[in-house]
């Protein structure tokens, strides 16, 4: 699905977070957000998302706009979000917890629900068959029927991963799905993002670590201070000066941040293979 | 296990009405309407996270439509189907604004509307006025007129329905997105869950069962007044959800046995000679003190979770015994 941003804006207190921020993002492809913290990666993947309103601009999918409306109404248009913080719901089996992610492609209702109509049992088999689908796919089917506070942190994530694509997405957003992740977990993720990506979706990463954005994106756009200042391959926006700027200019974090945690920006890290 | 739970507790309760004494009869009737009335309580407490300190506005909406309808000549039983719907009409009156409003705000907005709702009733005389609405019919199932036993048969079957209802809401896709937008509102709206709606559905929802409970108890005592609908009435439904246990289909059961078998024990502690006039209810009101602090200080999740725990600890300690499972 193409992702189309049109001149969006979002101000705090008169701050500007995001400032006409556009992009597009053809169908198929892997595009990729980088910038140093505060840069509006969070914001824009919110204005994207619907957590957030665009105080003006545009936000469309396949040409349709969709910025007035509510982030529920985005999911049924097929976004498919994994949150930065790991959004689980407690009190809910992993199981359950992916099954909800199927709202947007569902429709029984509380009436349905209450009376036990045909409806519910043959959305309920059909939700259940996927959910273990999508708990197999992103390794936790050992974990289905585990309360979701009892999983370790990876698996959290993996389990956000798992119940937005139960929602069939056609846009994929991302929001630093790598973050606090071990060696071995992050590998298993860049795999699982290599093959949703050849499948045809739509993904949009935000990304910390621009190493592992790198050798995974087909094209990443780089935003500071909320807005864009490059876009191009990833080998073109690494050689880039206004990025490398932005990455070593006073209004960012050292280059080489001493005993900061793994997935913090380094351009040396950008430069490696 | 919990079904032979389930299973012996309503062949028990049922066999229960012809062999309990009138005066504890009553008890028993009113105690299954509380119940079906706290089933609806807890589902908008336990998986929607709303708290309504108005629900017996609701109870007396459908008693005040049952009672009215039947008054003017409307077969009985017809009367009874009309109520929860009446509750449940005004519920989505009034839940669309209310329901903005979070937390002790709804609280609160609940609480005003009930009295609204009380001070109109006393002066509404087509509704009786503060003297009340008289001389309802008795309820009418398939021509039998039911006498007393017949209302806790009656009131016993509203009660499984509401059960029935709330477990199938709660086990369904709409359940889950309930318990999800609970937890976390962000994520459950991203994953398409349109989680106004579905409070606003969970409300109208529990006003239907506070009226279809109304409705019973308009038929059973053939006589409303607003003085059977208090402020405290709402306050009790709220603390039988509490103490029985928010977030589980057993125990609005739970709770509204256990406050209102000790409300009962109390009163008849109160009334004991020598006792001052107002010994009855300051015992009440003591009552639903006392019992919220320790449930809230002791039992947090309510008896029904407290007792599951009990139970499971058992299975957590035979599971640890497992090789401990890694992550794929």
């Amino acid at each position: 699905m193409k992702l189309t941003v049109d001149n969006v804006s979002r101000a705090f207190g008169g701050v500007y977070a995001v400032r006409d921020v556009s992009l597009t993002v053809p169908s198929g492809e892997l595009r990729a957000i980088i910038g140093p913290n505060g840069a509006g990666k969070s914001t824009l993947f919110a204005l994207i998302g619907g957590q957030l309103a665009a105080d003006h601009g545009t936000v469309a999918l396949d040409g349709q706009p969709v910025e007035r409306l509510p982030a529920h109404r985005r999911a049924r248009h097929g976004i498919g979000v994994v949150f930065q913080a790991a959004r689980t719901f407690p009190g809910l089996t992993a199981l359950e917890n992916v099954m909800v992610g199927a709202h947007a492609t569902t429709r029984a209702g509380f009436l349905t629900a209450a009376l036990r109509l045909p409806r519910h049992h043959r959305e309920e088999r059909l939700i259940r068959e996927r959910a273990l689908t999508c708990l197999d796919r992103t390794g936790l089917a050992d974990w289905a029927h585990r309360p979701a506070e009892e999983l370790p942190l990876g698996q959290q994530r993996a389990l956000q991963l798992a119940r937005a694509l139960c929602g069939r997405p056609r846009l994929l957003l991302l929001d630093e799905p790598a973050s606090g992740l071990r060696a071995a977990e992050r590998e298993h993720l860049a795999t699982l993002i290599t093959g949703l990506r050849a499948e045809g979706l739509t993904i949009l990463l935000v990304e910390h670590d621009v190493a592992f954005v790198m050798r995974l994106a087909d094209r990443v756009t780089v935003l500071d201070l909320g807005r864009v200042i490059a876009e191009g391959t990833p080998a073109e926006v690494r050689a880039d000066p206004r990025v490398i700027a932005a990455y070593l200019g006073p209004s960012t974090e050292p280059p080489t941040p001493a005993p900061a945690p793994a997935s913090a920006p380094a351009p040396a890290e950008g430069a490696g293979p | 296990m919990t079904r032979w739970a389930l299973l012996a507790a309503g062949v028990a309760t049922l066999a229960l009405p012809p062999i309990l004494p009138e005066r504890y009869l009553a008890t028993f009737v009113l105690l299954l309407l509380a119940a079906t009335v706290t089933v609806g309580v807890s589902l908008l407490m336990g998986y929607a996270g709303q708290v309504s300190l108005g629900q017996a506005s609701f109870y007396a909406i459908g008693a005040y439509a049952a009672g009215l309808l039947s008054v003017h000549g409307v077969p009985s039983l017809i009367a009874l189907a009309v109520a929860p719907v009446v509750a449940a009409v005004a519920a989505v009156l009034l839940g669309a604004p209310l329901l903005r409003l979070r937390g002790h705000h709804l609280a609160f907005a609940t609480l005003a509307v009930q009295l609204i709702l009380l001070s109109v009733l006393a002066q509404a005389d087509w509704a009786g006025g503060a003297i009340g609405l008289q001389g309802i019919p008795r309820l009418t199932v398939l021509g039998v007129e039911l006498r007393d036993v017949g209302y806790a048969y009656a009131a016993w079957v509203v009660l499984a329905v509401a059960l029935l209802i709330s477990r199938n809401v709660i086990e369904s896709r709409a359940g889950r997105g309930l318990r999800a937008a609970a937890t976390s509102e962000t994520a459950a709206a991203a994953s398409g869950v349109a989680i106004g709606r579905y409070r606003l559905a969970v409300f109208t929802l529990s006003a239907a069962m506070a009226g279809l409970a109304g409705g019973v108890y308009a038929f059973y005592l053939g006589y409303l007044s607003p003085g059977s609908f208090p402020v405290l009435l709402s306050i009790e439904f709220v603390v039988m959800a509490v103490v029985g246990g928010l977030g589980t289909i057993a125990g609005p059961v739970v709770g509204a046995a256990v406050i209102t078998v000790l409300v009962q024990v109390l009163n008849t502690l109160g009334t004991q000679p020598g006792m001052p006039d107002y010994a009855p209810s300051v015992l009440s009101y003591a009552v639903y003190a006392l019992v919220l602090i320790v449930c809230v200080l002791y039992l947090p999740r309510g008896l029904v979770p407290a007792l599951d725990r009990l139970r499971a600890t058992r299975i957590t300690v035979a599971e640890r015994a497992d090789p401990a499972r890694t992550g794929p």
